[in-house]
């Protein structure tokens, strides 16, 4: 794979991409959970990184909550010309790292849960996965292909819920 | 008999303990159906403030601009050697552009906040001079309600002019922009004080106004988008509540916190922490450098 002269992009928190261009995307995921949407057939994918489950109506609709971005995410490749029948989702994250911000503690499983179940609803197939456990994740992202490349980060041997 | 007597005591704990289970899954599933209600009407309201949203750009856009385009009109046809009345009339079209690009950057970051393509641009900002730019220009604005902006640097740096902090400048000085313009708008005449310092490598920006104060319900829902908290058909104060909703946003994207602090009557404080850009231990943190990341024999490929 040509992997030097791709464009690469470090995905923050609550931000989300989508292109035709192949793009190689890194983000580190902790209790926050990527959806990784590709299409195989036109070769183009993208990815959102969020950070809660749900939009509460406070603040701005961004894709820091996972009901916006995986909505968002879904018809940004509808609009780069993606048929949905042909889209295929991979997700990851939603570890227990413990963060202190979140005054829940199982905001890893909500928002892994709000991922499966809305790409159910979608009727769009999970053909990949690692989510849980207890340590965070880099993963790297080829939006052509849709291969993603994951390390965990963090000190205790992983023990995810992980099927391929 | 000994096994019985156990199982007996077992049994009743065992049953309390269900029962307490039981109970505390009734309380959370109450709660989960208040908030959900909550969430609800928050939606609907929402929807609703949309269309306040685009009803306003009227007043709030094409207002401004037809203003400006007269007033340069007029400047157009002013006989030669009349500076004066250029002058005053440039600075009025000065007063109406600098609305509508504060308006206009609100809006389009928080439309790129919503699409989710924000990315911090960190670089050596000095602060201080930053927010002594924006209230330059608020200047008109500060003037015609007789107030004054003062910053203080409270770095303990001997020059109090300069502060430099690693940070996004852009979406720093929208921040302030936000804050400052929301105590010259809310402020009953008294300065308003802005005071910049470092706690344990933080940048801690504090605005004060003494104006009317917000109420504890205001402050739930003062970063909510299209809020406006002062919304009277006499209303004098411009904006479509997308400010404070930008600000929040930026804060948490810099990974920071925002706190109010008020008194009806007696005015209020915003504060913002801005952490060091890589100070950040947090695993959902983020850090543009060092980034790069080294996938090595360790990883699993999906």
């Amino acid at each position: 794979m040509n992997t030097q002269i791709m464009k690469k992009l470090f995905l923050y928190p609550a931000a989300l991409y989508a292109d035709k261009e192949p793009t190689q995307v890194v983000t580190i995921l902790g209790s926050c959970v990527s959806v990784c949407l590709w299409d195989p057939v036109k070769q183009i994918g993208g990815i959102n990184h969020f950070m809660l489950p749900l939009w509460n109506g406070q603040g701005l609709a961004s894709p820091r909550y996972g009901d916006i971005a995986i909505e968002k995410l879904l018809s940004q490749l509808l609009e780069l010309g993606s048929l949905k029948r042909n889209i295929k989702a991979k997700i990851f994250g939603g570890g227990e790292v413990l963060d202190f911000k979140n005054a829940t503690f199982n905001i890893g499983a909500r928002n892994i849960e709000i991922a499966q179940t809305m790409l159910n609803d979608l009727n769009i197939p999970i053909v990949a996965r690692s989510v849980g456990g207890k340590l965070g994740r880099k993963i790297l992202f080829f939006s052509d292909t849709g291969e993603v490349r994951m390390k965990f980060v963090g000190k205790e041997k992983p023990e995810q819920d992980s099927t391929t | 008999m000994n096994r019985e007597q156990i199982t007996d005591e077992f049994l009743l704990s065992e049953l309390r303990k269900r029962f307490q289970e039981k109970e505390q899954a009734i309380n959370e599933l109450e709660s989960m159906t208040q908030e959900l209600k909550n969430v609800n009407t928050k939606l609907k309201e929402s929807e609703q403030l949309k269309s306040h949203f685009i009803a306003n750009i009227n007043n709030e856009i094409i207002n401004p601009f037809a203003s400006v385009l007269g007033l340069s009109r007029s400047i157009l046809d002013v006989k030669a050697n009349d500076w004066e009345k250029v002058k005053y009339m440039a600075k009025l079209i000065f007063v109406e552009a600098h609305n509508l690009d504060f308006q206009l950057k609100n809006i389009f970051a928080a439309a790129e906040i919503e699409a989710g393509r924000v990315y911090p641009q960190i670089s050596n900002v000095n602060v201080v001079q930053v927010i002594k730019g924006v209230v330059e220009d608020f200047e008109n604005d500060l003037n015609a309600k007789r107030l004054t902006v003062e910053v203080f640097n409270e770095t303990g740096l001997a020059d109090k002019g300069t502060f430099y902090f690693k940070t996004d400048s852009e979406k720093f000085k929208l921040i302030m922009s936000n804050l400052i313009s929301n105590a010259i708008k809310f402020s009953k005449g008294s300065n308003i004080e802005v005071r910049v310092s470092l706690e344990t490598k933080d940048l801690v920006v504090a605005v004060k106004d003494y104006g009317i104060g917000i109420s504890e319900n205001n402050k739930k829902i003062i970063f909510d988008r299209f809020t406006r908290i002062d919304t009277g058909i006499n209303s004098v104060n411009r904006g479509h509540g997308l400010g404070l909703s930008v600000v929040k946003a930026f804060i948490d994207l810099f990974n920071g916190d925002i706190k109010i602090e008020s008194l009806m009557g007696k005015g209020t404080t915003f504060t913002v922490i801005i952490p060091e850009p890589d100070s950040t231990q947090n695993i959902d943190g983020y850090s543009a450098e060092g980034n790069e990341i080294f996938f090595d024999d360790d990883m699993e490929v999906f």
